[in-house]
């Protein structure tokens, strides 16, 4: 057997009285780091903990004595922890007046026993633009990760699921967003997970409650209770149009006489964060000009007058051109030619 | 702790104790544990209390001390202490005693810096203090008759 270099250990002074709670002098505190590991599960509550320790020796030609120590036995108890966090990156982008918009939470239990949370959701908290109207708090209910109406139920209030430790729940908070915000606006939502055995100061035994495995329990490091902001941002679109005319005679001068030429030019500028869906310039031309036919241009490019794939038409006395999905800090640039009758 | 709250525990605790290790003619081998707890005075002055325990949290610091004396009336030669790791434990460290320690339950035993711990990919890499699974302490003289020490280590509730 190889020897340990035990002559400091056997002199070793460690100044332990047998009673049962001591000062003892900052010396004795662990080196950094030694508790520095954390990726591993806690230790489960009401799980018994025993420690015995063996001696071995030769009284003399060979007999070996082996002895026990006596055994100390510690049972874990329940550590009331949570966190919360958001799913996903940045701010959820909204808009103006839209309802059913949805930010979605994670809150794991991160102590040591089942425990179940009361969530609460405020949108009037400081620090944002506005406040989101919260709607309701729902559940992940078949656990896509994605909100589904109808099917992701409410978060029950006072029949909260278990949560078993270190295990996450995906929460969804859906909120209605003011029509009155502007572009740019951000809207603060803070979800608040508390333990429901109790919350309080780290350390400290929650009176009478009974854990897992029959043990006391404490509230953990968090308090018992977690909170996260999430935000939507609202990304809104703003159109201008700006039309001007040309005239055109056949003497080359700009005198509008029957028969000269009438060029419109309407410019669409959409700003803003967001972008606006379904954009469509239509412009009805007074009974005094004709239209040109096959005269509509979309940023220069030739669109034809029929009712067809691409994006102009001229029906009766209305030139039309759907932009569809135009995002802001783009512009698009109609052109048509018309007759003085 | 409320006796009262959990009598079947204490009944499951009381018949795990073993036969006291006192008994004459031999080395007696007591075992002692201690949860270190930070308490902040009135003054806002830190002091690092020693508890024994009844009840542990996920966290905890703990100081396991064996105490031993040769009751007998020989000395002990080739006298050897082993400890296991309870397994919701993690070895921290030992102080300056520098036990032998085991990393593969009790296997090969070495000082902590020796020994190293096969990952998952085929190599070996040093093994670390949570990776501890036995602590022992192989003395090279006897003990005397009526000798007594003192062997500690620390740990974290896992």
């Amino acid at each position: 057997m190889t020897k340990a270099p035990v002559g400091s250990a056997k002199h070793r002074k460690i100044l332990l009285p047998s009673s049962s709670i001591v000062a003892v002098m900052a010396a004795l505190a662990l080196p950094a780091g030694a508790e520095a590991q954390t990726s591993q599960p806690l230790t489960r509550a009401g799980t018994l903990i025993t420690n015995t320790a063996t001696a071995s020796y030769d009284t003399g030609g060979g007999n070996i004595v082996t002895v026990d120590s006596n055994s100390v036995d510690m049972h874990v108890e329940e550590l009331l922890d949570v966190t919360v966090a958001q799913n996903g990156t940045g701010d959820v982008p909204t808009a103006p007046g839209a309802t059913a918009q949805v930010l979605s939470f994670q809150v794991t239990n991160s102590g040591n026993g089942p425990e179940a949370f009361t969530l609460t959701a405020a949108g009037n908290v400081a620090g944002d633009d506005y406040d989101p109207t919260v709607n309701g708090i729902y559940i992940d209910s078949n656990g896509n990760g994605v909100y589904d109406p109808g099917i992701d139920a409410l978060y029950p209030v006072g029949s909260e699921p278990l949560l078993e430790p270190e295990t996450s729940m995906t929460i969804f908070v859906v909120a209605t967003t003011p029509a009155t915000v502007g572009d740019g606006d951000r809207g603060i939502v803070t979800l608040t997970a508390a333990a429901k055995t109790g919350t309080g100061t780290p350390g400290t035994l929650v009176p009478g409650a009974v854990g897992e495995g029959n043990v006391g329990v404490v509230i953990g490091a968090s308090g018992g209770t977690a909170d996260f902001d999430h935000a939507f941002r609202v990304a809104a679109a703003t159109v201008t149009l700006v039309k001007s005319a040309v005239v055109l005679n056949s003497f080359g001068t700009a005198i509008p006489l029957p028969g000269a030429t009438i060029t419109y030019t309407i410019v669409a500028n959409v700003t803003g964060s967001g972008s606006v869906n379904d954009l469509t310039i239509t412009d009805s031309l007074p009974p005094e000009v004709s239209y040109q036919s096959g005269s509509i241009t979309l940023d220069g490019g030739t669109l034809t007058d029929a009712a067809d794939g691409d994006a102009g038409r001229f029906d009766a006395d209305t030139v039309s051109v759907a932009l569809g999905t135009v995002p802001g800090g783009e512009s698009r640039t109609v052109i048509f030619r018309t007759k003085i009758n | 702790m409320e006796p009262m709250m959990r009598p079947f525990l204490l009944v499951i605790a009381a018949a795990l104790l073993p036969v006291p290790a006192l008994a004459a003619n031999q080395v007696a081998l007591d075992n002692n544990v201690f949860v270190e707890r930070i308490q902040t005075d009135d003054s806002g002055k830190q002091r690092i209390l020693l508890e024994e325990p009844k009840t542990v949290v996920p966290g905890d610091r703990l100081v396991f001390v064996l105490n031993y004396r040769n009751g007998g009336t020989q000395p002990a030669d080739k006298f050897v202490v082993t400890n296991p790791m309870p397994a919701a434990v993690r070895f921290a460290e030992a102080g300056g005693s520098r036990p032998l320690v085991s990393v593969d339950g009790g296997k090969q035993w070495g000082l902590l810096a020796d020994l190293t711990v096969a990952e998952a990919d085929g190599t070996r890499r040093a093994a670390q203090p949570a990776d501890v699974t036995h602590v022992r302490w192989a003395f090279d003289k006897p003990i005397p008759v009526g000798g007594t020490g003192k062997l500690m280590f620390r740990g974290v509730v896992k």
